[in-house]
């Protein structure tokens, strides 16, 4: 039965290829922009080098700061941090680290912007950087601190053209700094391990931050196994709710807390000055975003296949008076619309390859690596799945309808 | 014969409904692209207020923290010697500090309810020279002036539009800018001087209500420290200046970090960062469209193959092929008629204009004019081919059409 | 009035070709009441559109009130039938979206003729055919007979000269079928209006002025 659909189907894409075109078109299109759009969100919030155990790892990245007057968000300060998310239960580690910085140097005359981020040593063994010179600066670096640097390749090719970088010395922000280890480039989406140059916080150029409730600090954590992380999100709110305030008479209340990746660019989308990240309210947002933009290739679809159906009156009409119930002739329709469906994101999928490396190419996002992968894929394939049922089934209900009689004279309207 | 044709619209609109939804939508995606565009092609048109060419600035990060205490008497020093350092060079002819960066996207605002309605401005706290650094245009009154700090009240100016949404017609100069304070402790504003206007964020963005206040204490406003310093540098001065200029500051301040750039670079990434919405809108809403084309194409042959009987009663009737033709065409236009009316009487009716608020009402039409315009060209090179086709079928063989 | 002078049709495909008409000559005077007989497939409806101007001889020469037509362009072809030309086919071929006055109107809107005047001549022709309380009516809501009787006020209402009927009365009943043919004798004995009729009912043929019959694309009498 099914094979027998299958090739009707097959026969009548083939003898109305002006229809087929269309469909096609649209509909490898549209899945075209949507595997896109994943594979975006996927290079951003997806587990991989170096957030290779982003799946345990939680961030306090923005805090929120209210009071009857004023409100503040963004990155705290070093002694908030130290104070509060240090030695929590179930973490086997945290790491402190601030927000990139822009930062010059000037070499023979050139000069080169660079993005500064002062970690300590903990930072390294969270994440999972992939070393192409040496490695990583260590808590003893940090502890000293040691002028030593970790740097990336496109940096290492503006300071230092082709030759290796190991050992070397170069100046930055007016400090000078040796590297001790070249890493393959992040990108700037990946907000917590993007840099182009590391190194160690207490190089910084006064030590006042180390007592400063306000800055430009973040941290990361690591828990024992992923089924701790709801406790620790609660021990961190509940410390949170008896924290001091920074500032008494600016700010009575501080919120936020400790996020994983999906929940932390919700609460930066939003600017959450809450304890709630708003991470349902990001996903209900991607969610009507996809269906907005969904809408009118559906409605288009709905189009094309109703008048397919028409073409098709005839037929139906005849399977009809033989005896095929209407259920039938819904999955017939239906079977026929996916199998295009899928084709049509096939076709997308292949598209979609070409087009991210030449999104990555265009240099619109620095550093960007969107990809295909399996996960993006499957994606793929659950709307590609969706998209070809909702098309499908206004049209299908609309046939199972037609009279036989006027469906075989060929009268429909 | 257009009754005719819009009664046959009017009876078939059943099996047309998701077609007219279909193009309902199309318009409101061109129009909503189209809005924006119109939108920004007519600031893009609009003179800045200033000039950007020969500037620099020079971020200063004094590792000062906003929220806690007011910045520190040795930190103002600092910022005042570092603004002197700057004047006393050669190379540049007028150096001011500035709270807000031109071409940044941070704001500073506050809304001034004391008026016929709430009034909202962006501000910003600025010292002595800011306006010869940045090529104010004074229209009315006067810029800061040296004994500025021995008035009883706090001299502003305004730009003109500010000065027009908060005194109507009527002279601004001297007049009070009732801003509340909340702890009652700042002196009244009253309005000095009037610039033709100040468009912070660059040429593509809307008109908007500014304010100047001078600096309060040296190196800032009363609570932070000037966040950048701006200086005009001679014509033809090099990049090869920037690493002696921050050498200089660095010595003065070996704790803090400089960086600097030209007013021309941040122009250049603000206009590309504020184009990137409106460009990625224009390639979805093309995309958009042209798949809608391809659709509506395929939708109109199908339909007309359905009424190939009818054409051809129509050819034994007396119609020429030509008014053949011109009847389909006329036909997809009414139903195009039919769905741009309604998305526009939505468009005008619902809150979507008030959304929009900033909007002038002149692009909002003219971008509708404009959205119209697309989608009827779009509709009638859908319908053509398929009409041309329909229209030449010889009629002894339409009316035997199964 | 019509001529038809060594017409031949051929209708090609692609590797086939058929004569549908080989070698007709005919002529219809003004005023006459002709009907065409023959089997089906003989090329009796090829023939009609052929005189209807809807369709043109692959050889020969179709003239109309003396006009040679075998060079005339589309729109002046159009025209023609526009103005002296009315069809009545088997299968009514009335626009299902529109009403019964609405249908009527059709041949008038290829004309400059005002909303009112349309109106007043679609009505006309409607109580002519005994359907005036029906104008506000849709094709579905009536029976075969009163469907086809719209399609006779439809190809009548420009007041054409020639009625060219396609089998008229084959998708009706016996009773439905001589309404038709009544009212189709009352135009041409009170308008003197020509009509040609094809139709397979010898009964029907033989209340015509004139018989011709066609058997294999030939004229045989």
């Amino acid at each position: 039965m099914l094979i027998s659909h299958l090739k009707m189907g097959a026969k009548v894409l083939l003898r109305r290829k002006f229809f087929t075109f269309i469909s096609l078109f649209a509909i490898s299109l549209t899945l075209l922009v949507l595997l896109v759009a994943t594979a975006m969100l996927d290079s951003i919030l997806a587990p991989r080098a170096p957030e290779t155990r982003a799946a345990r790892t939680l961030g306090i990245y923005r805090l929120g700061f209210e009071g009857p007057h004023t409100g503040h968000e963004g990155p705290v300060g070093y002694a908030f941090l130290d104070r509060y998310a240090r030695h929590l239960q179930r973490v086997e580690t945290i790491a402190l680290f601030t927000e990139q910085q822009g930062a010059v140097s000037y070499v023979a005359g050139r000069k080169i912007t660079s993005y500064l981020k002062r970690t300590d040593g903990e930072f390294w063994r969270i994440l999972d950087f992939d070393f192409v010179e040496g490695g990583p600066f260590t808590a003893a670096d940090e502890l000293q601190a040691n002028p030593v640097a970790v740097i990336n390749q496109s940096t290492r090719r503006r300071f230092f053209g082709a030759a290796p970088a190991l050992g070397r010395p170069f100046a930055i922000d007016g400090q000078s700094f040796r590297v001790v280890g070249v890493v393959r480039d992040v990108p700037i989406v990946r907000i917590v391990p993007f840099a182009d140059v590391w190194v160690p916080i207490s190089t910084a150029k006064s030590s006042t931050y180390k007592h400063e409730a306000l800055g430009n600090f973040m941290a990361i954590l690591l828990a024992r196994s992923r089924r701790d992380l709801p406790a620790i999100q609660a021990e961190f709110r509940s410390r949170l709710a008896h924290a001091e305030s920074p500032d008494p008479r600016l700010y009575t209340r501080i919120a936020g807390g400790a996020d994983t990746s999906f929940e932390a660019l919700a609460r930066l989308l939003f600017a959450s000055r809450e304890n709630d990240a708003h991470a349902g309210r990001l996903r209900a947002a991607l969610l009507t975003a996809m269906a907005m933009f969904m809408l009118l290739p559906t409605l288009n679809l709905i189009n094309i296949n109703l008048s397919r159906i028409l073409d098709r009156a005839a037929e139906i009409g005849v399977r009809k008076a033989f005896g095929a119930s209407s259920w039938a002739l819904v999955g017939q329709f239906l079977i026929e619309n996916l199998v295009l469906t899928l084709l049509g994101g096939a076709l997308g999928l292949a598209l979609a390859g070409p087009v991210l490396a030449a999104l990555n190419r265009s240099g619109l996002v620095p550093y960007a690596q969107f990809g295909l992968n399996l996960r993006v894929f499957a994606y793929g394939l659950a709307i590609a799945v969706f998209f070809g049922l909702l098309s499908g089934v206004y049209p299908a209900w609309k046939m199972s309808r037609l009279q036989p009689a006027r469906a075989l004279s060929g009268r429909s309207s | 014969m257009i009754r005719h044709l819009l009664k046959l619209v009017w009876n078939r609109k059943r099996a047309g409904a998701l077609l007219m939804l279909e193009i309902f939508f199309s318009f409101l995606v061109t129009a909503v692209v189209a809005t924006l565009g119109l939108f920004c092609w007519r600031n893009y048109r609009q003179p800045l207020g200033f000039s950007y060419r020969d500037v620099w600035q020079v971020a200063v990060d004094s590792k000062q923290w906003r929220g806690g205490e007011a910045p520190a008497a040795a930190a103002r020093d600092t910022m005042s010697r570092l603004l002197r350092e700057l004047q006393s060079l050669p190379r540049v002819e007028a150096a001011a500090g500035t709270m807000v960066v031109p071409f940044s996207t941070s704001d500073d605002v506050m809304i001034d309810d004391s008026g016929h309605g709430p009034v909202r401005m962006d501000f910003n706290v600025v010292s002595l020279d800011f306006d010869r650094v940045m090529g104010l245009h004074l229209v009315a009154g006067r810029w800061f002036g040296k004994g500025d700090e021995a008035l009883a009240w706090q001299p502003v100016v305004v730009n003109r539009n500010l000065a027009r949404a908060a005194f109507g017609g009527a002279d601004p100069i001297g007049r009070r800018l009732g801003v509340p304070d909340p702890k009652g402790q700042e002196p009244e504003r009253r309005v000095i001087g009037v610039v033709a206007d100040y468009r912070k964020n660059g040429e593509l963005a809307g008109d908007g209500n500014y304010l100047f206040l001078p600096q309060r204490q040296p190196g800032g406003g009363s609570g932070h420290l000037f966040a950048s310093l701006l200086l005009r540098v001679r014509p033809g001065t090099t990049a090869a200046f920037e690493e002696e200029l921050t050498g200089r500051l660095q010595r003065i301040a070996p704790g803090w970090s400089f960086a600097v750039t030209t007013l021309a670079e941040m122009r250049a990434s603000s206009f590309r960062l504020r184009l990137a919405p409106l460009l990625t809108g224009c390639v979805i809403a093309l995309f958009l469209l042209a798949m809608v084309g391809l659709g509506l194409t395929g939708v109109m042959w199908q339909n007309l193959l359905q009424r190939t009987r009818e054409l051809g009663l129509r050819r034994a009737a007396g119609a020429s092929r030509a008014a053949l033709l011109r009847q389909i065409v006329t036909e997809q236009l009414l139903l195009t008629t039919l769905s741009v009316g309604l998305a526009t009487a939505l468009v005008v009716q619902l809150p979507i204009s008030r959304l929009a608020g900033a909007l002038p009402g002149a692009v909002m039409a003219a971008g509708l004019a404009s959205a119209m315009a697309v989608i009827y060209a779009l509709v009638i090179l859908c319908s053509l081919y398929p009409s041309v086709i329909a229209s030449r079928v010889p009629p002894a063989e339409a009316l035997r059409f199964e | 009035m019509i001529r038809l002078q060594r017409v031949k049709k051929l209708y090609r495909t692609e590797r086939v070709e058929t004569t549908a008409l080989d070698n007709i000559n005919l002529s219809i005077e003004e005023g006459e009441f002709v009907s065409i007989m023959g089997p089906s497939g003989c090329g009796k409806s090829t023939l009609l559109n052929l005189i209807g101007l809807l369709d043109e001889p692959s050889e020969g020469s179709v003239e109309f009130d003396g006009e040679k037509v075998g060079d005339y362009g589309d729109r002046a072809l159009a025209r023609l039938r526009n103005q002296r030309v009315g069809f009545i086919f088997q299968q009514f071929h009335l626009v299902s979206d529109l009403s019964v006055a609405d249908n009527v109107e059709i041949p008038l809107l290829y004309r400059r003729l005002s909303h009112r005047e349309r109106r007043r001549l679609a009505h006309a022709a409607l109580d002519r055919v005994g359907l005036s309380s029906r104008t506000l009516h849709f094709p579905s809501q009536l029976s075969g007979g009163q469907q086809q009787r719209v399609a006779i006020a439809r190809a009548i209402v420009g007041r054409p000269r020639v009625l060219l009927a396609d089998e008229p009365t084959g998708n009706l009943d016996s009773q439905m079928g001589e309404e038709v043919m009544a009212i189709l004798e009352g135009f041409n004995q009170g308008d003197k209006t020509t009509v040609v009729m094809v139709t397979h009912d010898r009964r029907l043929a033989d209340r015509t002025q004139r018989v011709v019959r066609l058997f294999d694309g030939r004229q045989v009498s």
